[in-house]
């Protein structure tokens, strides 16, 4: 894997108002790397000082090793998929595609047309190219943008929240034809996303961000398993908090938590240079189990009460309160063949699993 | 049906007294009274070998000419700085230029006159004229520029410099194709004020008055009126050609640019 991108101390100020801190960011080729966060955290100013729209205020901008300090953006080997498309309403789609072809004076203009095609069919939006660009649909206009950046064949792509405009349906439907598109063209994509989701399902790597920081970078399995910090854990999926007491770092990390009682989890399971002292204890609702009448476990177990029940179909939340917790816990459940949905006050066990916790700040 | 009776009589108020012009334009009377008299097209014909009219035609043209494209390159600065740009106490830098609209033009003109004859020592001409045109019709430039501009995408521009186009190629291939049904507009709008602007005109003409300051000389003379009423015609004829080119331009743009219209100018 060779580095493509390298930010280094990268800071932005907009008067008094800290949009980057120190962010240190390596992006390597052919990745497909995600700047997940909520808005105003930062990550579209990223991808636009990356992009060039944006100069950096402190810091250092690389792309192919050479310093992109004095690079406007339309020098940089960089194309940029808009939120709004910013399709230009006023040519056809084939012109649009071909846009960036413009100051390709060693192209004819068969070559050029045969380029449009191939973008166009790369899409799938073959013989579209005579079409008004004002009256295609949200997907239709997000694959045009898509084509006309490719056309350049950039060595980055760039997409701000190119999936937030699109009904849930056509959302995941162009999910996969992205990941599709990217290991096709082998391109290094940089996706700009709120939807942790989005980019759980799509990104070899996530950086999340907060209020202009770098959180967390990992790839997603180990984004989800194993956040670094609660904000990182409450941003990403859903997940039970139990206050927890580390009593010692050794060979494994011991720990009280309440309503489960003694732990003891692997260095894993925690972020770097976990002490002794008060903690929190995480654990994911679909690692979490009720025990059905019948059902054996060799799992730990816990006595609990139902306080809620929420049935989605092909899933059931339940949450059960246990002893000396105040919040209940919340467990997903696959309503699997044979398996009842529990009412409310109904008795039941909770089983868990050491394995599954995260041992936080 | 007496909203019908009102609208009838609105319109009546409207263009009667414009729907007179043509009919004492041609009548064969000096009078201007009914009943009419008999045909004629000497009035025209007066037009024609006025010398001192054609000079100030002439003037108010290249006045008018040079107002609108001044005040709407002025107006697409201001529009575009104001939809697209941040900048500190922006609400009141654009509440500010846009101060002229209200400004009694008595008040500018006295002031310019001032200014340019007692303060700075310059002589008047058509150029102090369309120095003070383009200060009153910026504004309306600006109104009219800043519809178009808010309309606009900002993405759209970057979205061209992304795909390897400069700042300025930019903006001459995504920007003002998209604006220019409201730089026509606005065109129109100062052009149309600049012809028949009279207070400032009177004040700052020079040796060669405009086209309003010369019909209101004309006026003195009793028996020069029906000349007036052709002269008068003719700009009527002009200005209804004028507008629909320009409102056929601004359809055939809406249509390009796949904007529902909303019924713009016209």
């Amino acid at each position: 894997m060779t580095a493509l991108i390298t930010l280094k101390g990268v800071n932005k100020y907009y008067g008094d108002y800290h949009a980057l801190r120190d962010i240190d960011l390596t992006i390597n080729a052919g990745e497909f790397f995600s700047l997940l966060g909520p808005s105003g955290c930062g990550k579209t100013t990223l991808l636009r000082t990356i992009a060039g729209f944006e100069g950096v205020s402190d810091g250092v901008v690389t792309i192919g090793s050479k310093d992109m300090a004095n690079v406007p953006a339309n020098l940089r080997p960089t194309n940029m998929v808009f939120q709004s498309y910013a399709i230009f309403p006023h040519l056809s789609v084939g012109e649009n595609v071909a846009f960036g072809l413009r100051k390709r004076s060693d192209l004819t203009r068969d070559a050029k047309a045969a380029l449009v095609d191939e973008a166009l069919a790369m899409v799938g939006l073959d013989g579209y190219g005579k079409r008004a660009a004002h009256a295609l649909s949200g997907g239709q206009r997000q694959r045009v943008a898509l084509a006309r950046a490719l056309i350049l064949k950039p060595k980055v792509l760039l997409l701000d929240e190119p999936l937030s405009a699109l009904d849930k349906k056509m959302r995941e439907q162009m999910q996969v034809e992205l990941i599709k598109l990217q290991r096709h063209v082998g391109i290094t994509f940089i996706l700009v996303t709120h939807d942790q989701e989005e980019a759980l399902v799509m990104s070899d790597r996530i950086a999340v961000m907060f209020e202009g920081r770098i959180g967390q970078l990992d790839d997603p399995e180990t984004l989800y398993r194993r956040p670094k910090s609660r904000k990182v854990a409450e941003f990403i999926g859903k997940m039970n908090f139990l206050p927890a007491e580390v009593r010692a770092v050794a060979e494994t990390i011991d720990l009280d938590v309440a309503g489960l009682g003694q732990v003891s989890v692997s260095f894993e399971q925690a972020p770097e240079g976990m002490d002794t002292g008060p903690a929190v204890a995480g654990i994911r609702p679909e690692t979490l189990a009720v025990l059905f009448e019948g059902e054996t476990t060799d799992r730990m177990l816990v006595d609990g009460v139902v306080d809620e029940v929420v049935y989605y179909g092909d899933m059931t939340y339940y949450d059960v309160r246990i002893a000396g917790v105040d919040k209940p816990l919340n467990i997903a459940m696959k309503n699997l063949i044979g398996r009842p949905v529990l009412d409310v006050g109904a008795r039941t066990q909770v089983v868990w699993d050491a394995r599954s916790l995260v041992v936080l700040r | 049906m007496r909203l019908r009776v009102y609208a009838v009589a609105y319109l009546v108020f409207l263009y009667a007294p414009i729907a007179l012009l043509p009919i004492f334009a041609f009548n064969d009377a000096t009078i201007i009274a009914f009943p009419l008299s008999g045909f004629t097209t000497d009035w025209f014909s007066a037009l024609a070998t006025n010398t001192a009219l054609h000079t100030a035609v002439k003037n108010s043209l290249f006045i008018a000419v040079m107002t609108a494209i001044l005040s709407t390159l002025l107006g697409m600065c201001a529009a575009r700085a104001g939809a697209m740009a941040r900048f500190p106490m922006k609400a009141g830098i654009m509440g500010f230029i846009m101060l002229p609209l209200v400004l009694p033009e008595i008040i500018v003109a006295v002031s310019l006159l001032v200014v340019v004859v007692q303060i700075m020592g310059w002589g008047l001409s058509n150029w102090t004229i369309i120095a003070a045109h383009v200060l009153i019709c910026t504004p309306f430039c600006i109104a009219i520029l800043n519809g178009a501009f808010q309309n606009l995408d900002p993405s759209m521009e970057e979205a061209a410099m992304d795909l390897g186009e400069s700042r300025f190629s930019a903006f001459r291939l995504v920007t003002l194709p998209l604006v220019a049904p409201g730089i026509v507009s606005s065109m129109l709008i100062a052009f149309t004020i600049s012809l028949d602007e009279f207070i400032i005109a009177f004040f700052l003409s020079g040796a060669s008055p405009t086209m309003p300051v010369y019909i209101w000389s004309m006026l003195r003379f009793p028996a020069s009126l029906p000349v007036v009423m052709a002269l008068g015609t003719i700009l009527v004829a002009l200005s209804i050609v004028l507008l629909t080119i320009a409102e056929i331009l601004r359809r055939r743009g809406m249509a390009r640019a796949g904007v529902k219209d909303k019924g713009g100018f016209l």
